[in-house]
């Protein structure tokens, strides 16, 4: 091993642990939050690991790749960010004493990480993971509380609990072909309006657009709504620029004008006498036009945006329509492109108007409309529920769950250690590390509950220890920390849970992201080419 | 140059702050943005004047229009200064003791940082103190009832005269009912709540200058800065039958670009005929409703002026479409998009009196005596745009309490007596609070005491010795009550008069605020502390991306990623 690959492999782990200095305090229930500003003044308040990579200009490589990876984690199951990047940065930390102190290469010890990787999965399902349907009405609220515990919402975890909970439970489908149940987090919609406090958020019903009807004579609420969506403007027709029309008769000149209105008010009617009783378009609507949705009671929305459009066509079941053109020249709406809901209405949201759709046809949505003092703090309460939104679809979508709290954590290390024991070959060195890097995750929980992480730790692997070796005590495996007081107890009974999808995809990202930075020895930075010099 | 073994992860610009010297600074930043507008709070505020980048001079004392002007760079001062507008948003007062309350409990958090307490412990109390606040609130509030007048007047009174225009209280009192009072929507079952008050789209706020203050007068209908397109055009009308229009009134041309070339000399003059005719045709549909006055958003052609003066009609153009829905509520007409759809049921009948007055150089035209108006103008008259801008912030506050009243007619005591019974009540109950947070419990109660503290010291009275006696009066009468039934009528709550710096009993000086304002700058003050209080790091001078957009909303990516 050259001193050249050695520093390389130094330099990048100092990169990646000092990722890791920054996220740590804000990791667990008792994790402070990160104020990040940027050039332009603009402020954000996270405890969001996601967000906070995201939004840290990070320069060095091998540093970008674990914000890759982390992002990966946050796109799967979108938490548990944090922690991919505690275990990278001390997996590969503990890879460098190795390579330091007993002269290991770097091969060897990422073949011991991915033996130890394999082996833990497969205890992790074996041993550590509970079905949901075990475990009573409770666990989701759980599950949505312990995500929630280490945000800006945790002083009134409950109702934030329960609003997500109510809210991923309302978006349940069924897949139509392979009749799997999804709980698409995208379907729930988050309005912010800022005012009140956060204990007056809500969950209400429908997807929400935050428009208002196009003129005040149209209705309110629309019941049984047959839904048109329109990706043009109905207005005046009006030719491309450049384009004259010359005329010689002065008759003529009104004839034009006449056509320019007749061509718009035929497409209203078009879509009008489709049976379409709310409009919604993304360019404008003339004022001329509006007379016609007032007749025939119909809701007029402008210059809704592209992508809410596509949201709506998803859900009610209709189509997005960029031209009325057919393929005979002529113009028709034909009235399968319509989408359907039980009510659109436009209610009061706070100060402001919304346009709501309720009982969407196809898929169910509901919005979340929070409330807080200031943009910032709506803002980090937004990407808090995201997070226990995703952790809920997880737990649902794949229907197990671990225990919090640094369990599974200890359980794993213990059970790593005794199983790498049989291993007869330097790789068990670098196992046995495998197992000694899980132990950052109960170790910065508690060094950030202001909590002797040493003595815990010992507390831990003893109770985690006994349960793997004596019979009766197979409960102890719940073990986990109760940060408030220090001590360690049964999280399963204190109910602080998680998606094992979080816990086993971080794990195997971390190793992954390990194993690749490890295995870099050299660092070539090509100069910008100076076309000038040539 | 990197030196050999330096990494660089960050960005080399990027500046950190982290641990106790992020939250010490956001401490600070806290603690001097509430002092720059401490002065402002109270019966013996002093305004400011504020000279912006323009050079135009703002005299408020109004903590919201103050803030907004300052120009800030530090991230903390930002989120603070934020509380104050959206509480002026959600409940239009109460925008200074945010301020000074929000940057006072973080004040008394330093403390609690140095003796190194966690700031999850620090929140979990404040968020409990919260509510224990909130119930003490309920305890100690009472309920109004709001067509009593004189009560609704001594309550006005109290937020106005903090104010500038505390000198023609009266008249401000008066205004601020009687607007909020006419733009009330009932609703038709229950008569207690109102369905609606919409003070932003229905009492409009015209500020004329010249004249005295005392000829500012709500009007039983709406007025605007219009004059009718013809001098000859009847001024005053009885009883008139209004007509709204929202488009033009003119020959328009087409969208498309058209040239005509014209060959003949009578084509030339067809055309022309053409153009008039379609005006005479737009003319005669509104002529044959018979309507006095019509009234169009848009523009409307001397020819068709003409017309309208032939028949008898007054006419007003280019008004603002706000303009043209107040006079739609008011007058009961319906806005009319076309001519050729005008009904009978469309025109307004329900103004009294149509009139256009002059006052300085200018032409006004009322629309008044309406029935039951639901809408309406308020004119101010003074002096100079300046003390008018002034008068017309003053006049908000004011019909906002008036507005949160209807809505939520309960009051809490003011003058300090509220936050001096919680401050009482957070300390009698620290014993309840497990272990070490019973000193973020006993903090808080200190931070609800700058309140009546400030109160004082903005009158020049002794702090110390007041407020001592004045603690010590709420102590005793927390040991007097249970703290689980509302007080008695009876029960003296002790606050500061203002002016004087005296105690008083708050039943007595009738000194009340609205529970909705006070309990919101509670809660705001708060919430947005505890958020600082969570920062343990600042990087500031990231650069902004150009994908950044989708970190600010996630929901708007989500959309997009949808629709793929």
């Amino acid at each position: 091993m050259s001193v050249k690959s050695f520093e390389i492999r130094q330099a990048n782990t100092t990169a990646i642990v000092a990722i890791r200095n920054i996220m740590k305090s804000s990791f667990g229930p008792e994790g402070l939050d990160k104020m990040i500003v940027n050039d332009v003044g603009d402020v954000n308040i996270t405890n969001d690991g996601a967000t906070i990579l995201a939004q840290l200009e990070i320069q060095h490589p091998a540093a970008k790749l674990l914000v890759e990876l982390a992002t990966q984690q946050d796109m799967q199951v979108g938490d548990g960010t944090t922690s991919v990047v505690l275990y990278t940065a001390e997996m590969l930390a503990n890879a460098m004493k190795l390579m330091e102190h007993q002269r290991i290469h770097p091969t060897l010890i990422i073949l011991g990480y991915k033996r130890a990787l394999r082996f833990a999965m497969h205890y992790l399902k074996e041993n550590l993971t509970i079905p949901v349907n075990q475990l009573g009405a409770d666990a989701l609220m759980n599950i949505a509380r312990t995500s929630l515990s280490s945000k800006l919402v945790s002083a009134d975890l409950d109702h934030f609990a329960k609003i997500c909970v109510d809210s991923i439970q309302a978006v349940k489908t069924e897949g139509k072909i392979t009749k799997k149940v999804k709980y698409p987090v995208k379907n729930i919609n988050i309005l912010k309006a800022h005012g009140g406090t956060m204990n007056d958020s809500t969950v209400v019903p429908g997807i929400c657009l935050n428009y208002t009807r196009a003129a005040q004579g149209m209705p309110r609420t629309v019941k049984d709504a047959k839904i048109a969506l329109l990706d043009f403007s109905l207005q005046k027709y009006r030719l491309r620029m450049g384009i004259q029309v010359e005329i010689t008769d002065p008759k003529k000149l009104e004839a034009v004008r006449e056509q320019e209105v007749a061509e718009v008010r035929n497409r209203v009617q078009l879509v009008l006498s489709s049976g379409a009783n709310v409009v919604l378009v993304s360019g404008g609507i003339d004022d001329l036009c509006l007379k016609y949705f007032v007749e025939s009671n119909a809701i007029g929305v402008r210059r809704v945006r592209r992508a809410e459009l596509e949201a709506v066509a998803k859900a009610t079941g209709g189509n997005v329509v960029t031209s009325l053109a057919d393929l005979d020249g002529k113009e028709s709406f034909d009235a399968s492109n319509l989408g359907h809901a039980k009510e659109v209405s436009e209610e009061r949201v706070a100060d402001d108007d919304a346009i709501f759709i309720k009982n969407p046809a196809k898929t169910s949505a509901v919005s979340i409309l929070l409330r807080g003092p200031s943009d910032y703090a709506l803002d980090e309460m937004e990407r808090s529920l995201n997070d226990a939104l995703h952790a809920l679809s997880a737990t649902l979508e794949s229907d197990s769950v671990v225990v919090g709290g640094g369990a599974v954590d200890g359980a794993l290390n213990i059970a790593v250690e005794e199983w790498a024991k049989s291993i007869g070959s330097r790789e068990q060195i670098a196992a046995m590390q495998w197992a000694n890097s899980l132990l950052t995750i109960p170790k910065t929980l508690a060094l950030n509950a202001a909590q002797d992480s040493t003595e815990m730790i010992a507390m831990l692997r003893a109770e985690h220890g006994k349960s793997q070796n004596d019979e009766n005590s197979k409960d102890l495996k719940y073990s986990g920390m109760d940060l408030k007081n220090g001590t360690v107890t049964n999280n399963l009974v204190r109910g602080v849970l998680e998606p094992a999808a979080v816990k086993i995809t971080a794990l195997q990202l971390a190793t992954n992201a390990a194993a690749t930075i490890l295995r870099v020895d050299d660092h070539i930075q090509v100069e910008d080419r100076d076309p000038q010099a040539q | 140059m990197m030196r050999p073994g330096q990494v660089l992860v960050l960005n080399t610009t990027a500046k950190r702050e982290t641990g106790y010297q992020a939250q010490l600074r956001n401490i600070n930043v806290g603690r001097e943005t509430a002092n720059v507008i401490r002065t402002c709070l109270g019966p013996r505020a002093m305004l400011k004047m504020i000279l912006n980048a323009m050079g135009s001079i703002l005299i408020t004392n109004d903590g919201n229009s103050i803030l907004r002007e300052i120009d800030v760079t530090h991230p903390a001062a930002r989120t603070i200064i934020q509380l104050s507008r959206s509480q002026d948003e959600e409940v239009g007062d109460g925008t200074t003791s945010v301020i000074v309350l929000a940057g006072e409990v973080l004040s008394v958090s330093q403390e609690l940082l140095e003796k190194k307490l966690h700031p999850t412990i620090i929140c979990g109390s404040y968020q409990r103190g919260l509510q224990a606040a909130l119930h003490v609130c309920n305890l100690i509030s009472r309920k109004i009832d709001t067509d009593n007048k004189e009560e609704m007047f001594s309550l006005l009174r109290t937020t106005l005269g903090t104010k500038f225009a505390s000198e023609w209280m009266d008249m401000m009192c008066k205004l601020a009912y009687e607007a909020v009072r006419k733009v009330t929507v009932r609703r038709k079952d229950r008569t207690d709540a109102p369905a609606e008050i919409d003070l932003k789209r229905y009492a409009k706020v015209e500020k004329i200058p010249g004249g005295s203050e005392s000829q500012s007068e709500v009007l039983d209908g709406v007025m605007m800065n219009k004059d009718p397109t013809h001098p000859k055009m009847r001024r005053k009308i009885e009883n008139p039958r209004i007509i709204l229009l929202d488009c033009p009134l003119e020959y328009k041309k087409g969208e498309s670009q058209t040239n005509a070339v014209i060959t003949n000399e009578n084509d030339w003059e067809a055309m022309l005929r053409a153009e008039e005719e379609e005006v005479k045709q737009m003319c005669d549909k509104i002529i044959a409703l018979k309507p006095d006055i019509v009234i169009t958003e848009k523009g409307l052609s001397d020819l068709a002026s003409h017309y309208f003066l032939q028949a008898n009609i007054t006419s007003i153009r280019r008004i603002r479409k706000t303009d043209n829905n107040r006079i739609a509520r008011a007058t009961g007409a319906t806005i009319v998009h076309r001519p050729e759809e005008l009904k009978e049921a469309d025109i307004g009948t329900e103004c009294g009196l149509f009139e256009v007055r002059k006052i300085g150089d200018d032409y006004f035209s009322y629309f008044v005596q309406c029935k039951d108006p639901k809408a309406c103008s308020i004119i101010l008259r003074g002096a100079s745009k300046d003390v008018l801008n002034e008068i017309e912030r003053n006049l908000q506050d004011a019909m906002c309490v008036a507005r949160n009243i209807m809505v939520n007619p309960r009051l809490l005591p003011g003058g300090g007596a509220t936050e001096m019974a919680i401050a009482a009540y957070l300390a009698k109950t620290a014993a309840e609070e497990e272990g070490v947070a019973q000193w973020p419990r006993q903090s808080l109660s200190t931070a609800f005491e700058i309140i009546p503290k400030t109160l004082i010291e903005n009158c020049g009275a002794n702090i110390i010795r007041t407020i001592t006696e004045l603690r010590a009066k709420h102590h005793e009468m927390w040991t007097k009550v249970s703290g689980k039934e509302p007080l008695k009528e009876d029960q003296p709550l002790w606050g500061i008069n203002g002016n004087t710096g005296e105690i008083v009993d708050i039943r007595k000086t009738e000194i009340w605020e609205p529970f909705s304002v006070k309990t919101q700058t509670f809660k705001s003050a708060i919430d947005s502390a505890c958020m600082l209080l969570r920062i343990d790091d600042i990087v500031s001078g990231v650069k902004k991306k150009a994908g950044d957009g989708e970190q600010h909303e996630p929901t708007e990516a989500e959309l997009e990623e949808m629709a793929e």
